[in-house]
């Protein structure tokens, strides 16, 4: 009691020091300024994701080239979580699958309806066609490389939980996970030899609100887009099933 | 092509996006392809130190974007020192697990050799990055990586342990992300040092609630007292490179982080008298709890905790003779306390049993690892011919510049308990009665080239501190100029 009273005591202490701190946070507020009289980073960002990068999207300037860093990073916590993850299984999907010789993975016990089927058939090139599109529109419209990837992966999970015998090909996931993080890496890399700063974008960035703009930017959305996707596809890969066997 | 501090980040990651499709080619490459990069690194960061010290900090931009808009990496003699010994530890790490786990193929080695190559990287990054968000995101590559090699063995307690850790781990990068958001509200940039400028003009409710929540975050990385409870789990259930790795890279760190944050973001006066008593609550909570311990590597845990409380004291005085013997220990808990882990980790192959008990004798089956593991021992507690001797020694000195009685009676019986659960572990080592069969796992000889070069540099560092001793002053003199940072990143030429 005393200690459950305690904690309580704790939590609304805690509660009071982020209320009184948020509190004079000035949200909804102008705190921009102009770019003449900058008082935060943001209207240098607003000023120049249009006139110098050429990208209508100002977040996804933000996200790929002004913190691209940040964004390479967030990418290889990504890869680490799925590297982490599929270190933990395994050993148990070596196990199970001596285990379980003749049986089918256990994902599944009854098969989906006539609907189910039919409707994912019809969906599923539909949401990779949207989830491209996401991504290979990222510098124009809202969205980018990781929700693009995302709607990938949702795609594969409808299959996936609608047909027993759906199996991705390991090694085409492998492949582009690891090009398309490589190529990252490299337009990084290619951006400190010829202009000599990490992930710099190219001097050309084409006009603005046409799709081939932004010079560097929807490249490495692209890469961003079919890593994610891939990478989310493994995942889900490996948390649904033991690896099955070829004669199924 | 000139090299520049973002080698040293790019090129871990290119390599681990890589690896995979190399593993498809060649068996060993996940083995092989670490060595490569850390070697890379090691001459990169040798050269850099180099230049640091002959023509001053290294500012690089990235993305073409001058700070404060782009994010930027900064080398400062301080981050130097520390950015030279996370790549050395990094190698010699890689050197004595080189043989890891040789039974098992392909796969499962793939994955750690990843994570663990992943854990220095971020740690490099947290070292190097000179923008607080950024920062964030290399915290979060060394979380993730350590709470995943916490559970590598798939055992209940690391399975406990991984847990533990990742419920502690993320509450602390939320408290992080916490922090960095008040600070941004309020002065409007990510750049440590526009921050640094900005911050006497926060308004003192936020600028107070924003540090604690930082000092939190940081603290719980840096194994401060009320936040380490996933401490000794981690430590004693990870594979023992990684225990190794947990405090020669990840704990360089995350202490540098802890005090970048106090030294720069904030001024050192604010958090002086927590850092101190916090620091004295962590080394002593954590040596009264490694004396009661009945397992080996629980116990070099909870000795590591220690320490880190003894840096954290350091870095409360913060004086220029406090930060560097501040730095001394740092670099002196790495080598030593990799060297205790890697030779206490035979112990435990070789008898298939963490306890202290098991070790009884055990100097007439491995004579060799036994002596390095004595060495590392008397090191640790400061015995005069080691290094370990002379940081306790410049912290001493400088906590009695300070008129600090207290403190300095309380470092030193705090060393008492110290010395005497290491001397009882010797004791079991040498001098009792030996009842366990022969050995039947040698070390490997990437293990003993890597145990003996550590155990040299602990000889060499204690007959001739004044090897790194002027880096080291210059190092610390420099933390303590937060001006002279201020005027370097952000006024470029």
């Amino acid at each position: 009691m005393i200690k459950r009273s305690f904690v309580v005591f704790l939590l609304l202490v805690l509660g009071v020091a982020v209320y009184e701190a948020f509190r004079q946070a000035p949200f909804g507020q102008n705190r921009i300024g102009d770019v003449e009289n900058p008082q935060s980073v943001s209207a240098f960002y607003l000023k120049h994701s249009p006139e110098t990068l050429h990208t209508a999207n100002s977040v996804t300037a933000i996200v790929v080239n002004f913190r691209g860093f940040d964004t390479l990073g967030e990418v290889t916590v990504l890869f680490l979580a799925a590297t982490g993850l599929a270190s933990i299984l395994y050993r148990r999907k070596e196990e199970e699958e001596a285990a379980e010789k003749g049986h089918l993975p256990q994902r599944i016990q009854l098969p989906s309806s006539v609907l189910v089927r039919t409707g994912a058939k019809i969906l599923f090139p539909l949401i990779l066609m949207l989830g491209i599109y996401v991504f290979v529109h990222g510098h124009l419209t809202p969205g980018g490389g990781f929700q693009g990837g995302a709607i990938i992966a949702t795609g594969f999970l409808l299959m996936f939980i609608t047909y027993k015998r759906f199996n991705v090909n390991h090694n085409v996931l492998i492949w582009l996970e690891s090009l398309s993080g490589l190529a990252f890496v490299l337009t990084g890399v290619y951006g400190l030899i010829s202009y000599g700063s990490f992930l710099q974008n190219t001097g050309w960035t084409g006009r603005l609100n046409d799709l081939i703009s932004g010079g560097l930017i929807p490249l490495i959305y692209i890469f961003i887009g079919i890593k994610v996707g891939t990478e989310l596809t493994n995942v889900l890969d490996t948390l649904l099933h033991t690896k099955p066997r070829r004669n199924e | 092509m000139v090299v520049s501090p973002v080698h040293l980040i790019a090129a871990p990651l290119a390599a681990a996006f890589l690896i995979p499709l190399l593993n498809k080619l060649y068996r060993d490459a996940a083995r092989v392809v670490p060595g490569v990069v850390f070697l890379y690194n090691l001459s990169v960061s040798w050269i850099l130190v180099n230049r640091v010290f002959r023509s001053g900090p290294i500012v690089e931009v990235i993305a073409g974007w001058k700070p404060p808009f782009g994010i930027n990496l900064v080398m400062t003699p301080f981050s130097a020192v520390l950015v030279m010994l996370v790549s050395f530890m990094a190698f010699v790490i890689w050197l004595y697990g080189f043989r890891f786990k040789r039974s098992l193929k392909g796969g499962v080695v793939m994955y750690y050799e990843i994570l663990q190559m992943m854990m220095a990287a971020g740690s490099l990054g947290i070292i190097l990055t000179g923008d607080l968000f950024n920062m964030f995101v290399f915290v979060e590559i060394t979380g993730i990586t350590a709470i995943a090699l916490t559970a590598f063995y798939r055992d209940r307690d690391g399975a406990e342990a991984g847990f533990k850790y990742m419920l502690l781990g993320s509450m602390a990068s939320v408290f992080l992300l916490l922090g960095i958001l008040l600070i941004y509200t309020q002065t409007g940039s990510l750049n440590m040092a526009q921050i640094a400028e900005r911050m006497p003009a926060v308004a003192t409710g936020v600028k107070v609630t924003a540090l604690i929540f930082l000092l939190i975050s940081l603290g719980t990385e840096a194994e401060m007292f009320p936040l380490n409870g996933w401490a000794p789990d981690a430590y004693s259930q990870a594979p023992s490179p990684t225990s190794a790795a947990f405090a020669a890279v990840l704990g360089v760190a995350a202490i540098y982080a802890l005090a970048r944050v106090g030294f720069t973001l904030y001024d050192h006066g604010t958090v002086s008298g927590f850092l101190i008593a916090m620091g004295f609550l962590t080394m002593l909570f954590a040596e009264m709890a490694a004396i009661t311990q009945t397992n080996l590597k629980r116990m070099l845990a909870y000795s590591s905790m220690g320490q880190m409380g003894l840096a954290m004291i350091a870095f409360g005085i913060g004086s220029e003779a406090a930060l560097f013997g501040a730095l001394f220990l740092i670099i002196n808990h790495a080598i030593i306390k990799s060297l205790l882990f890697m030779t206490g980790s035979y112990f435990i192959y070789n008898l298939n049993d963490k306890r202290l008990r098991a070790l009884n004798g055990i100097h007439k089956r491995l004579p060799y690892v036994s002596f390095l593991f004595a060495l590392g021992a008397l090191a640790i507690v400061g015995f005069p011919p080691f290094s370990g001797f002379w940081s306790k020694f410049y912290i001493l000195t400088a906590a009695g510049a300070k008129q600090m009685m207290p403190l300095i009676i309380g470092i030193l019986a705090v060393t008492v308990i110290e010395m005497t659960y290491y001397l009882r572990v010797i004791g079991r080592i040498y001098f009792a009665k030996e009842e366990s069969e022969p050995a039947s796992h040698k070390p490997s000889i990437q293990a003993l080239v890597a145990m003996t070069s550590l155990a040299v540099l602990i000889i060499v560092l204690g007959l001739y501190p004044d090897l790194i001793a002027g880096f080291l002053h210059r190092a610390s003199m420099f933390l303590l100029d937060k001006q002279t940072y201020i005027q370097t990143v952000l006024h470029l030429s």
